[in-house]
């Protein structure tokens, strides 16, 4: 009853000439590089990288020297390959793909910004674009927004919204870090994590399969519980008992031999243990949804639930089932959230729930996708975070929207072209 | 007798009201044990409750007293404090603190009647704008830009104040309308984002030259001149908050109720809301629709930002309408309560404004957080979102209420 709204509101649209939009976009940046940032800056600059890690505890990988770069010659490059993927995209006149390039386009644009950012000489105070730094940086978002997304996953496959995300990483970081802090033991705060995530996510199962709410409302209106609730009790219990918010940061586990390869070592070899669990996560979440038949009876009832109760799949048990794991999944995002970043604070989230939910809709509802998507979030994120060092002439409240307008762009640019679960955030009643 | 069965027979019958009612005091129930689990004195008492004799009584009493003191401050810092109120009656003196509560209840619920009623127009056509708040900080910064930068008579500097706010919520509410009707983006993804957007546009405008307060380095606005604020209903002497932003309130509720009532724009709404299919079948423009709906209602946000200021604060500092201050995600859960109707939004807008401002007495009086008001706003809400989870617990008989009906859900493509 209520979906047909959106697909009614969904039907105005008339995507004619979209792809010709997103190429010329696409141009029109590339053509920006070139000419605006690239051929400007004259023939002296230099832009220099680095590869050396900035936390070497473990031991630095084998050692890159500096690569210096002619700053004017690299942005004409890059901005060359921007141009050439809009120019693939206008030719090939097919939508598929499309928002792909853009995503390639995001990151080449970014590193030409990094590189016109750290010229020499020039404005910046850093001399060198650390690209390892930045990635095992990026790494550390993307990892918090694939629970998410895994979590999305997991719950709109099976045909439910699971917009409580964000108050699920909150949860779990709240629960984590107290539990990290009171037992200094990261496993127990996983625990704990798990158990909160998979509680609230009961809560939207409860709400959303047995009385058919709407999930999106009841989705916010969990979020908005868990943000009063998590506020009340930072001031209530972490305030007074200050012992209970105070955990150590989760040390890296180093994998002996693949740390020492320079720049994917640091990146992916020498992280805390939920990166490798996230890994894992991602691969055995994308087995089961496609190769098993437990996936199959998920996506059949995300697809068709009246199919899938027809050939004796319980709908409600499975829609249960998946929610609750969903809300697993993004607890142990949040406590991840905690390892990494430390004590809490009430709005220490902002707003990545949300981004691992658009991040999902982006990689069309794959894990492999959303990985793909989280990637692209997560490295722009990292980079608007820190660009500021580089004293780029923009002021540091606008770098910092950059995140949440990249999400707005992609889902305007894309949302026409994806297909969700057939079954999506409608409840499923048997009469 | 026959009267008190009339009663029961109306209770049974669950009906919007009684739902709502319900849900308040299941709400209070889940504030109570919120409290119970959380405060040491309570906990320490049930801890050695199976020492002695007398010792549960005591834990119980313990539990009675603490939350009583909790909910009795709600109450006496929202509404009345009998005490303090017979005080003045018989001296005739300290009415000033008598009606304090009343009034700050009345001051918050101006900007929550607004900005629900925003929420309630777009919920009303099928659409769901959580952006409310991220409009209503637009309209701030521009109602606050209008007054402080340009010079003009009262007369004029008043109203072009709020139409600034006003516009500030359009533009807010003009990028996921556009976006929804010409991309297919969802409103919500939109609107969520924007809501961060909003903030640092907020705290860049804060931050630059001509916003900010003169050799400040703090993020705060230059204070809006006299002429553009909303005066207190009973002069500044009176001490007393509430302003003439209660105007402004009445007369967003007037418009809303001849928007969707006897307006054919309204009607589309409605209709679009209900049932898509029939509205494009019956020739209504559903692009068109949905863009109108989404400017009027982030322009009624945008209106809601720029009263609180002008009406209370008169400068807006970086945590202007941030965190427990969000009135825009208050006014998704007072709008879900009244039925997304303008009367039932009057009635919402008083009974969590109230919770708002008894919630900071609460704090005040025994420290347990205000924020426990958004804990027991919310868990409102999910009961009435959910009349037949309320119908079930109290066993009442028919369900007249049926859910409250919002077309949003799924991704829309």
């Amino acid at each position: 009853m209520t979906a047909v709204a959106s697909d009614a509101l969904a039907t105005v649209r008339q995507p004619l000439g979209r792809t010709q939009a997103i190429g010329w976009f696409v141009v029109v940046v590339g053509l920006f590089t070139v000419f605006g940032m690239g051929v400007g800056t004259g023939s002296t600059p230099r832009s220099t990288l680095t590869f050396t890690p900035i936390d070497v505890s473990h031991g630095a990988p084998w050692h890159l020297g500096n690569l210096t770069l002619p700053t004017e010659w690299t942005l004409v490059l890059l901005g060359a390959v921007i141009v050439a993927l809009g120019a693939e995209v206008l030719v090939r006149r097919r939508t598929k793909g499309a928002m792909v390039r853009v995503g390639l386009m995001a990151i080449v644009f970014l590193l030409a910004v990094l590189v016109w950012a750290s010229r020499q000489p020039g404005p910046s105070q850093v001399p060198f674009i650390n690209v390892t730094a930045i990635l095992v940086g990026s790494a550390a978002i993307t990892m918090i927004l694939i629970y998410g997304s895994l979590s999305g996953v997991l719950c709109e496959r099976a045909g439910v919204v699971n917009i409580a995300i964000e108050g699920q990483f909150l949860g779990g970081y709240l629960v984590g870090e107290m539990i990290d802090s009171a037992t200094n033991n990261w496993l127990l705060a996983t625990v704990g994590g798990v158990v909160i995530g998979a509680l609230m996510g009961w809560l939207l199962a409860f709400l959303a399969i047995r009385y058919l709410s709407d999930q999106i409302i009841v989705g916010v209106v969990i979020v908005t519980m868990f943000t009063g609730l998590a506020s009340y009790f930072n001031s209530w219990v972490l305030t007074p008992y200050p012992n209970l918010n105070n955990g150590n940061i989760a040390s890296n586990l180093a994998i002996p031999g693949l740390m020492k390869i320079p720049i994917i070592g640091p990146t992916f070899f020498d992280e805390t243990g939920y990166f490798y669990l996230m890994m894992v996560l991602v691969g055995l979440v994308s087995f089961a949804l496609f190769k098993t038949r437990w996936g199959l009876r998920v996506r059949a009832v995300g697809e068709h639930p009246q199919a899938a109760a027809s050939v004796g799949i319980s709908v409600a048990r499975t829609r249960y089932v998946n929610v609750i794991l969903g809300g697993a999944v993004a607890g142990v995002g949040g406590v991840a959230f905690a390892a990494i970043q430390g004590q809490f604070t009430p709005s220490i989230t902002s707003g990545f729930g949300y981004i691992a939910l658009a991040a999902m809709i982006f990689g069309r509802w794959r894990p492999s996708g959303a990985v793909a998507a989280c990637t692209l979030f997560g490295v722009s994120a990292y980079l608007a975070y820190n660009l500021q060092s580089y004293q780029v002439p923009i002021s540091t409240e606008i770098l910092l929207m950059f995140p949440y307008l990249i999400t707005i762009a992609v889902s305007a640019g894309l949302v026409g072209r994806v297909r969700p679960p057939a079954a999506d955030g409608i409840p499923y009643s048997r009469e | 007798m026959l009267r008190v069965r009339g009663l029961w027979d109306r209770y049974r019958s669950a009906s919007p009201v009684t739902i709502a009612l319900l849900a308040l005091v299941l709400g209070l129930v889940v504030g109570a044990v919120i409290i119970i689990a959380t405060t040491p004195a309570i906990l320490n008492a049930w801890r050695g409750a199976f020492h002695s004799w007398g010792a549960p009584g005591h834990a119980l009493k313990v539990t009675v007293d603490n939350v009583g003191a909790a909910y009795r401050s709600i109450v006496t810092g929202s509404i009345v404090d009998p005490p303090q109120f017979w005080h003045s009656v018989t001296t005739g003196r300290g009415w000033t603190a008598s009606l304090t509560p009343l009034s700050e209840t009345l001051t918050y619920a101006i900007p929550l009647v607004i900005a629900s009623t925003a929420v309630g127009i777009t919920f009303q056509t099928g659409l769901f704008n959580i952006g409310a708040n991220g409009q209503a900080i637009l309209g701030g910064v521009a109602g606050v830009a209008v007054a402080t930068l340009v010079h003009l008579p009262t007369v004029v500097h008043l109203p072009l104040t709020l139409l600034a706010g006003i516009a500030g919520g359009v533009v807010g509410g003009a990028i996921p309308g556009l976006l929804k009707a010409y991309t297919g983006a969802h409103e919500v993804i939109v609107t969520l984002m924007f809501n961060y957007v909003a903030s640092y546009f907020m705290l860049f405008c804060l931050l630059s030259t001509p916003l900010q307060l003169p050799n400040q380095t703090n993020a705060i606005s230059r204070t809006m001149p006299g002429g553009t604020q909303l005066a207190p209903l009973f002069g500044t002497a009176s001490g007393l908050r509430v302003n003439y932003g209660i105007v402004v309130a009445l007369a967003v509720t007037v418009f809303a109720l001849w928007l969707l009532d006897r307006s054919s724009i309204g009607f589309e709404f409605r209709v679009t809301g209900a049932n898509p299919h029939a509205a494009r079948a019956s020739g209504i423009n559903a692009r068109r629709t949905l863009v109108t709906s989404f400017l009027i209602s982030g322009g009624l946000a945008g209106l809601a930002g720029v009263t609180w200021v002008a009406g209370t604060t008169h400068y807006i500092d970086q945590n202007f309408l941030q965190g427990s201050a969000g009135i825009g995600f208050t006014a998704i859960t007072v709008s879900l309560l009244g039925r997304n109707r303008p009367i039932g939004i009057v009635w919402g807008s008083l009974l969590f404004a109230a919770l708002e401002v008894g919630g900071s007495n609460m704090q005040a009086n025994t420290g347990i957080p205000y924020d426990l008001a958004t804990v027991i706003q919310s868990a409102i809400v999910i009961f009435v979102a959910t009349p037949v989870l309320v119908k079930e617990i109290f066993r009442l008989r028919a369900l007249r209420a049926g859910s409250v009906k919002v077309a949003t859900a799924g991704w829309g493509s």
